[in-house]
């Protein structure tokens, strides 16, 4: 057993503390390390986000470099995007906050534009293609056992989302029969999330027995 | 009965307690219950180790330090193969907060197996507006990265030369906390422009991520830690690695607390059931 003498070390395990100290009950010792949290965050989202973007992108090729690195082209078309960024900050202006639905405006028809085709191919063109039964499925006994599962599981998942018609007879079944596959993805979904949070618990004691106590590998 | 309703008032800081106590004792004393790697590990432990030598591996370092336990491993784990068959690296990240791992990756690893910055791994860093990163990526890497995430140009990497866009890079992997992450990849990337892809994801976005294996959109699946230990085990296997494994070691407390939380899940149900029977 080797504990630490390692200073960031020790700030760690005692905000790791801390911040389990709340399964005991609320305290201000978790308060604290909470609102510590928060705030190391979006100072360094901030900083990251000067460094890596706002400065090398805008600030830079726009006010420091000189015309012989950038041209006045590229300098005139940066000024947009300097604008619109602006904007955000209207907001806090009553006068002009109406100037913020020009960047919003950009952002949802450039987002929308973007997203939406590609979402539609991912998500659903795709999708629907792999629940086809196609003739490759008689290939293997398994692969056609899944593929028949797949099917009837999207059909009945989708008739339980049908609601314009009252559930009753083969629609009852259909609807019912979408319930349990339903009920069998969230279980997984709970199954992967008890994993997940049991994983992050043993992250934070392989830290504290390891990097603090020294009495693992 | 009053034995059942005693089990429906149990304190929940004595099941912390419990928990806690399970979780440890493997970590300090370890059972060696084992880890077998299944077949969606396999697939992506494949893909990577067709990557000819000299060619580039994309790892998209899509996670922050409050997912590290289940998502650095992975990434550590992919590095190491990736090294070992001679195949470059390059990294980013859709994350702003994940960008110091990546760089805790690329100064440890590297050194392992003899290889240097810049000629063997590159990370280019963060950079804002997540869909046209990908997208730009897509056509020049340059346009959106014109220097890496530590100042150098670009022109200055000897890695670099062979890699111009995204169709230069025969595979990537997208370890990912959420969003962004894995399906940015696969709508901008892997839709667009062919990229073959596979995931490494936390065990809560898991289930999301099977209906895109299926349909062969993503070559491979890690899901959370125990993806994780599964990697690191292929690799070990295949003697690519010797390096301390880290998701393996946390298997043990991982099946030790399940097992707890399905014991505790079926006598919760069963006091339930039973005193309800009575006061009914």
């Amino acid at each position: 057993m080797h504990v630490s003498t390692d200073i960031l070390t020790w700030t760690a395990v005692i905000l790791t503390l801390g911040i389990f100290s709340f399964l005991w009950k609320d305290n201000p010792f978790y308060k604290f390390c909470e609102h510590l949290f928060v705030g190391v965050s979006l100072g360094y989202f901030i900083s990251l986000t000067w460094y890596n973007a706002v400065y090398p992108d805008l600030f830079r090729p726009l006010f420091v470099q000189p015309l012989s690195e950038v041209s006045l082209g590229n300098k005139l078309l940066l000024i947009i995007p300097l604008l619109l960024g602006l904007c955000y900050f209207c907001r806090f202006i009553p006068r002009v906050s109406w100037l913020v639905r020009f960047p919003m405006a950009f952002v949802l028809g450039w987002g929308a534009g973007v997203t939406i085709p590609a979402v539609f191919q991912t998500s659903i063109i795709k999708q629907m293609q792999g629940t086809f039964l196609t003739p490759g499925i008689f290939a293997r006994w398994d692969v056609f056992l899944w593929a028949i599962v797949s099917f009837v599981g999207v059909i009945c998942s989708v008739f339980y989302f049908f609601f314009s018609r009252e559930h009753k007879g083969a629609l009852k079944l259909a609807s019912e029969t979408g319930i349990v596959f339903l009920m069998v993805g969230f279980g997984a979904s709970f199954g992967y999330t008890v994993m997940a949070r049991m994983s992050l618990l043993i992250g934070r004691f392989q830290f504290l027995l390891r990097d603090w106590l020294g009495m693992i590998r | 009965m009053k034995f059942f309703e005693y089990l429906l008032k149990i304190d929940r800081r004595i099941i912390y307690i419990v928990m806690g106590v399970l979780v440890i004792i493997p970590l300090v004393k370890p059972l060696g219950l084992g880890v077998s790697s299944g077949p969606r590990a396999k697939t992506l432990f494949d893909a990577v180790d067709s990557i000819p030598a000299g060619k580039t591996l994309l790892l998209s370092v899509d996670f922050d330090p409050s997912s590290m336990p289940e998502l650095y491993p992975m990434l550590a784990a992919l590095m190491r193969h990736a090294f070992a068959k001679d195949v470059k690296v390059l990294l980013c990240g859709l994350w702003v907060t994940g960008a110091g791992l990546a760089d805790k990756a690329v100064t440890e690893i590297p050194p392992e197996y003899g290889k240097k910055y810049g000629d063997d791994v590159v990370y280019l860093g963060w950079k804002a507006g997540i869909d046209a990163v990908i997208l730009g990526m897509g056509e020049n890497i340059r346009n959106v990265f014109p220097t890496d995430y530590y100042g150098h140009p670009l022109e200055s990497l000897a890695m670099m030369q062979s890699v111009q866009r995204l169709r230069d890079i025969p595979m990537a992997v997208a370890i990912s906390a959420g969003t962004p992450g894995y399906t940015d990849w696969l709508n901008f990337a892997q839709s667009r422009y062919g990229l073959k892809l596979g995931a490494g994801v936390t065990a809560v976005s898991a289930a999301d991520a099977y209906p895109y294996l299926q349909t062969g959109q993503l070559t491979g699946l890690l899901a959370g830690m125990k993806g994780g230990a599964e990697y690191e085990v292929l690799i070990q296997k295949n003697e690519y690695s010797k390096a301390y494994m880290p998701a393996v070691a946390a298997m043990d407390s991982q099946s030790l607390a399940h097992v707890v939380i399905l014991l505790l899940v079926i006598i919760g149900n069963v006091a339930y059931f039973a005193t309800r029977k009575r006061g009914a």
